[in-house]
């Protein structure tokens, strides 16, 4: 039950881009088109989990045994950075059409805020190993849903007459408060 | 000297730069940042037995419990933190009681994300300007057994009742369940000590 | 890139506004939405990106011939998130309720674009006083932007400016401008401002 109620909090009530506002580079840059925003989401969702896992283990095992808070930032962000590296490598390595369809993705997840704001909210959060990983998993949920949706606002918008100057970036973000401003509905599940 | 080498060495030398320098500078700051947690929770305390002049730490198995007392030693309330979910994400509140557990003496919300504007009416309250924080200061005096009840809309009328804040009925809510929860759990070990 | 003939002067204004980071590059996004549901809030961050990005960019000038290419990008990650360690914890040693309101916003300088691709494009190829003038342009840019978006969002949500009652007791408080939707409508609505100036300026985006 915990365990559901830190997956539904994670992806919809406190959704990563909508009310924490991680993430917003790709959900502005890969959602243009249903498709890469699917594949973008998907990969995400993929290196949150990761994410997660890893570096409880290195706060957990490694920093605290240590006394070596402090270095929590320095660290995390080395290993986000070689992590998206490896699961490139590996995902080249094992399957070639899961490579096409995330591959190009894969780099600019390390530039993405949502993945070291995930490892720091996760810290903060005090959740245990378990718990971790869940949450992870529900904030990739989260992101591929926000971003899918605003990719199917966003091709019906090309059709729409914008005025001049909101065009491009300023309706993006008008369309994503709409959006945050729908999914403050979910607050009251849990 | 060959590229490889190179990059070896520029990134080890960046790392460990890195870590000194972080080392002397948390060295420095690490005890500013404990004391100000410190102060924060002894003010909380002193807050919720509003008055102690000193506190003892109880540590009954998992459970931490602040005595507040006199300086001659006369107990005059113990001290927990109730935690549990709000509309949003997790309320913790320090719950001042008398020592027999059955009255709350007043309680103070640590830590919330409730919706700004609405669920933050709990902690503050701007739209009553003589009483902002006229939510929690409902809880003095209380009593809490059998456990604490809520209306809406309308002034308390049992003992045990508050009276929940307009448009942020769960935010309140909340914060009547935590304290209930809370106040079961550690009555039982509290009281066996 | 810039041609060492542009004034520095130049070097300094471009970033107020020709080349902001927020409203003409849409740089640093996250921060820019998630802190600024007051003009204080806004300002301290945007502080906390000065020092940041003018001790980034200084060190990666300074040594920009030491480092060998296929490492520059991890070593500038190392240089920022040290420094934005110092930062972290300066604000919550002396700071500690400007600590508390930014949260984990400040860790999360690290990953704001705005700073590493100030190091990438600019520090790492130009001369100290230069990258100095650059980082400060930017990050001032940055700033303003934060503050004027955080001042906005306060008067609309709290009808106050820098916690002082501006508007009358009779205002009813926009509740939604300090949520989060808030955010993206505020910023939306400034960048739709700022294209709007600009087309009338004759500036191409």
């Amino acid at each position: 039950m915990n365990l559901l109620l830190i997956f539904i909090s994670a992806a919809v009530v406190n959704n990563y881009v909508l009310t924490y506002f991680l993430g917003l580079c790709p959900f502005v840059g890969v959602s243009k088109k249903i498709g890469p925003a699917v594949s973008m989401g998907l990969a995400t969702t993929f290196v949150m989990t990761m994410t997660a896992t890893v570096t409880w283990l290195i706060y957990h095992l490694i920093l605290v045994p240590l006394k070596l808070e402090f270095l929590q930032i320095v660290s995390f962000i080395l290993v986000i950075a070689s992590l998206v590296q490896l699961v490139e490598m590996f995902v080249r390595k094992v399957s070639k059409p899961l490579y096409d369809a995330l591959g190009i993705y894969l780099p600019l997840i390390t530039t993405n805020c949502a993945i070291l704001g995930l490892a720091l909210f996760m810290v903060m959060k005090q959740y245990d190993f378990i718990e971790g990983i869940i949450f992870g998993f529900g904030a990739g949920a989260g992101f591929t849903l926000a971003i899918v949706i605003m990719a199917g606002i966003r091709t019906q918008l090309e059709l729409a007459d914008v005025p001049e100057p909101f065009k491009g970036a300023g309706i993006t973000m008008i369309t994503a408060g709409c959006l945050a401003l729908a999914f403050m509905g979910f607050a009251g599940l849990i | 000297m060959s590229n490889t080498a190179r990059m070896i060495i520029v990134l080890t030398i960046a790392a460990i730069l890195s870590g000194a320098i972080l080392s002397v500078y948390n060295f420095y700051t690490y005890p500013k940042i404990q004391a100000h947690r410190q102060t924060e929770l002894e003010k909380a305390i002193f807050e919720v037995i509003p008055d102690a002049e000193e506190y003892k730490k109880l540590e009954l198995g998992e459970k931490v419990y602040y005595v507040g007392c006199t300086k001659k030693e006369k107990e005059l309330g113990v001290a927990f933190l109730a935690e549990g979910n709000g509309f949003q994400g997790k309320i913790s509140i320090l719950v001042g009681m008398n020592m027999d557990m059955d009255t709350i003496l007043a309680i103070k919300i640590l830590e919330q994300v409730e919706t700004p504007g609405l669920g933050t009416k709990i902690v503050d309250d701007p739209s009553n300007p003589e009483d902002r924080k006229w939510f929690t200061n409902q809880f003095k005096g209380l009593r809490a057994l059998p456990e604490i009840t809520y209306v809406k809309n309308e002034k308390p009328s049992k003992p045990g009742q508050i009276q929940a804040i307009t448009g942020a009925t769960i935010s309140s809510r909340s914060v009547v369940e935590i304290l209930n929860n809370a106040i079961k759990e550690n009555r039982e070990i509290f009281l066996k000590r | 890139m810039s041609s060492f003939k542009t004034s520095l002067a130049h070097e300094f204004t471009k970033g107020l506004w020709k080349e902001n980071p927020v409203l003409r590059m849409l740089l640093g996004l996250c921060p820019t939405l998630a802190v600024t549901n007051s003009a204080v809030n806004g300002l301290s961050m945007g502080l906390a990106v000065i020092f940041t990005l003018t001790c980034s960019s200084t060190l990666i000038s300074l040594i920009r011939n030491i480092v060998p290419k296929q490492v520059r990008i991890p070593t500038f990650i190392i240089v920022i998130a040290t420094f934005v360690t110092v930062a972290d914890r300066t604000l919550a040693a002396f700071f500690p309720t400007i600590s508390k309101a930014l949260g984990p916003y400040v860790p999360l300088i690290v990953v704001n674009c705005i700073i590493l691709g100030r190091q990438e494009a600019f520090a790492s190829k130009n001369p100290v006083h230069r990258a100095i003038i650059d980082a400060l342009g930017m990050s001032i840019g940055f700033t303003l932007t934060l503050t004027i978006l955080g001042m906005f969002r306060e008067l609309l949500g709290a009808g106050s400016i820098f916690n002082l009652p501006i508007m009358p007791e009779s205002f009813d408080t926009w509740l939604v401008m300090i949520l989060p939707p808030g955010a993206f409508l505020a910023l939306g609505l400034m960048i739709g401002i700022a294209n709007w100036i600009n087309s009338k300026l004759g500036i191409k985006s």
